[in-house]
């Protein structure tokens, strides 16, 4: 008899947690809430991946295809886990979609619920909302996947693009104290393309720091060295509108002492990423822990940061903090190692 | 204080010599060139002639002028400017700025970076401080060569802002005459004697005969630093050397004042 897993999220961590668990003849229920596999990185149609500019399709869409094609995973789509109880050292779980409710019995569980971006709607001062030239990473994302890019007040190519870094994140009066991690290194990687694609239009990235930690720093210095991409120290404090149709931030330059108020074509803030509501609500309903910043909270973060406080319930991907997609793959990888142990020692 | 010589201004007799913004409070914190004052102005049918004639440019930065960027990149002193990331290490490494704190060579690069000639206009004066140490450049961690890019800034002052240029660096001018007379005159750079003769030129001919100065011409005779250019005498082949230095210093000069229209 094989081993019976459950996969809570079909973003990469879950779905490579999933296709780990189906190459050892587990059978896995995969419980995604949207209609379709992949995640954030499909719902925002993400193009090229960082650091090395591969289309994302190699990472994702290789995933999807996997867990489409194993015999022994089964996908619930619009699905959510609607109860869930201990039953000795195993786990029965009902899980709820369109065609109705199945009550299972599970030997470990994999929570693979990913984050959510910052809503930069949510911090008034960037004015998100009131201007359609203001857009965040995951908008210009998008654009970028549908070869769309324009500005999208008037559809024409802007000349002036400023990026905006640590919107929603390290900053208290938003509530995000934390580093979001890969927003710079998105802000940089989006800018290089830009470059790329329209090099009449310049690129401006204002910053407090530059985190492309790592190798994705070789990423930060490709975009200054052969990209051209000013770096300008200063966190914007408003947008307004400003004459010819023209967004304008306002600022305060540090390093020269002096304010400035630059008018742009268009504005990307480089929101962070966030718990969502899915982890708390996760959290109530497995009885797994909850960390002060939002995020699923592993046991021991250095030592085993992919296991949650109950045993043989195990954390993967950006549900336990702000993560690279390749982290959350090799997360997925030592969750399903993980569950998998365990489901044999208690069979 | 200020009031005070106002007073001694007016018991002089006749009217007081209006000072630029003089009615403006707190008139130490605005620059001399952020003030503008018309003499007789009218807006909108208006006469505001009188005190109300006197504005203030603000401060702000309205606009990052990229074509800058890309002139100093075309040069080739200047074609590292994109690599600086304003870490400031050439400012921490650099030999001029304990005693000029304006120099201040991280600032200037990113003031060409961003095209801001308005601040960059503040520094005519210290822009061309730099010896050319190359400490900065050794040190540099994104190899943009800042020494050379000092270079690039005085290229760039001398273009956009000749008129202070002139004005302003007249000591350095005369310095220059003399460096170029004795590289020509003698095919050697005696250190001793473009030290006196700077002095003197500059009108500091006194303070040649302090302490310090007697002592370090004493140190000179000492080790015979003084007369090693008398002893060494001009070097190998000097005339053709001569020449052709003079050919292109002259070339110079009639680049020079044909831009400037002479």
């Amino acid at each position: 008899m094989s081993e019976n897993i459950l996969v809570i999220g079909g973003g990469p961590a879950g779905l490579n947690a999933a296709v780990m668990l189906s190459e050892l003849g587990v059978n896995v229920a995969l419980v995604e809430r949207d209609s379709f596999l992949g995640g954030n990185p499909k719902k925002f149609k993400y193009k090229f991946l960082f650091p090395d500019m591969q289309p994302a399709d190699n990472v994702i869409g290789e995933l999807i295809k996997k867990t489409e094609s194993a015999g022994n995973i089964k996908v619930y789509y619009s699905s959510e886990v609607s109860d869930f109880k201990e039953n000795g050292k195993k786990f029965d779980a009902v899980i709820k979609s369109a065609s109705g409710s199945e009550t299972k019995t599970f030997d470990s569980v994999i929570v693979a619920t990913g984050f959510e971006h910052f809503d930069p709607a949510r911090d008034a001062k960037y004015s998100y909302q009131l201007f359609d030239d203001v857009i965040d990473i995951k908008d210009l994302e998008r654009m970028m996947g549908e070869n769309n890019f324009v500005r999208p007040s008037n559809g024409k190519p802007p000349k002036k693009v400023a990026f905006i870094l640590c919107v929603g994140s390290r900053d208290r009066h938003v509530g995000n104290q934390y580093c979001s991690r890969v927003c710079c290194t998105v802000s940089v990687k989006q800018a290089i393309e830009m470059r790329e694609h329209f090099p009449d239009c310049e690129a401006y990235i204002f910053y407090m720091d530059i985190r492309t930690y790592g190798f994705f720093e070789d990423l930060y210095w490709k975009a200054m060295e052969e990209h051209d991409v000013q770096i300008v120290k200063g966190r914007i404090a408003e947008i307004t509108s400003g004459p010819d149709n023209t967004v304008v931030c306002k600022g305060e330059d540090t390093l020269l002492r002096g304010p400035f108020e630059i008018p742009f074509d268009m504005v990307v803030l480089a929101s962070g990423m966030e718990g969502g509501p899915q982890s708390p609500e996760i959290s109530n309903k497995l009885g797994i822990e909850l960390d002060e910043h939002g995020f699923l909270k592993p046991e021991n973060v250095t030592l085993s940061p992919f296991k949650s406080n109950k045993p043989g319930v195990f954390l993967a991907g950006a549900c336990t903090g702000p993560k690279a997609i390749s982290d959350s793959i090799t997360e997925g990888a030592a969750a399903a190692m993980n569950a998998y142990t365990y489901a044999v020692k208690n069979r | 204080m200020a009031l005070e010589m106002h007073d001694t201004r007016n018991s002089g007799g006749g009217r007081p010599v209006a000072e630029k913004g003089e009615h403006i409070i707190a008139r130490h914190l605005i620059e001399d060139d952020n003030i503008k004052e018309e003499k007789n102005l009218v807006i909108d049918g208006v006469d505001v002639s009188g005190r109300w004639n006197t504005f203030i440019i603000s401060r702000v930065n309205s606009d990052f002028d990229r074509s800058f960027f890309e002139e100093i990149k075309k040069t080739v002193v200047g074609s590292r400017i994109n690599r600086c990331w304003q870490c400031g290490m050439c400012t921490a490494s650099c030999t001029v700025t304990p005693l000029y704190r304006r120099f201040n060579p991280r600032a200037f690069i990113y003031m060409m970076q961003l095209g801001n000639l308005k601040e960059l206009k503040k520094y005519i004066d210290v822009a061309w401080r730099c010896v050319g140490c190359y400490k900065c450049s050794q040190r540099c961690p994104k190899q943009v060569n800042p020494a050379e890019m000092m270079e690039a800034l005085a290229l760039v002052m001398k273009k956009y802002f000749p008129e202070e240029v002139k004005t302003k660096l007249k000591l350095d001018e005369d310095v220059k005459k003399i460096y170029e007379d004795m590289i020509i005159g003698h095919g050697r750079l005696d250190l001793a004697k473009l030290h006196t003769s700077a002095m003197q030129k500059s009108g500091r001919t006194k303070e040649l005969l302090d302490k310090i100065e007697r002592g370090a011409i004493f140190e000179m005779i000492k080790d015979g630093r003084a007369f090693s250019i008398l002893r060494l005498g001009k070097p190998h082949n000097w005339s053709s050397s001569k020449k052709a230095m003079e050919n292109y210093l002259h070339k110079l000069n009639t680049i020079e004042n044909g831009e400037a229209g002479v």
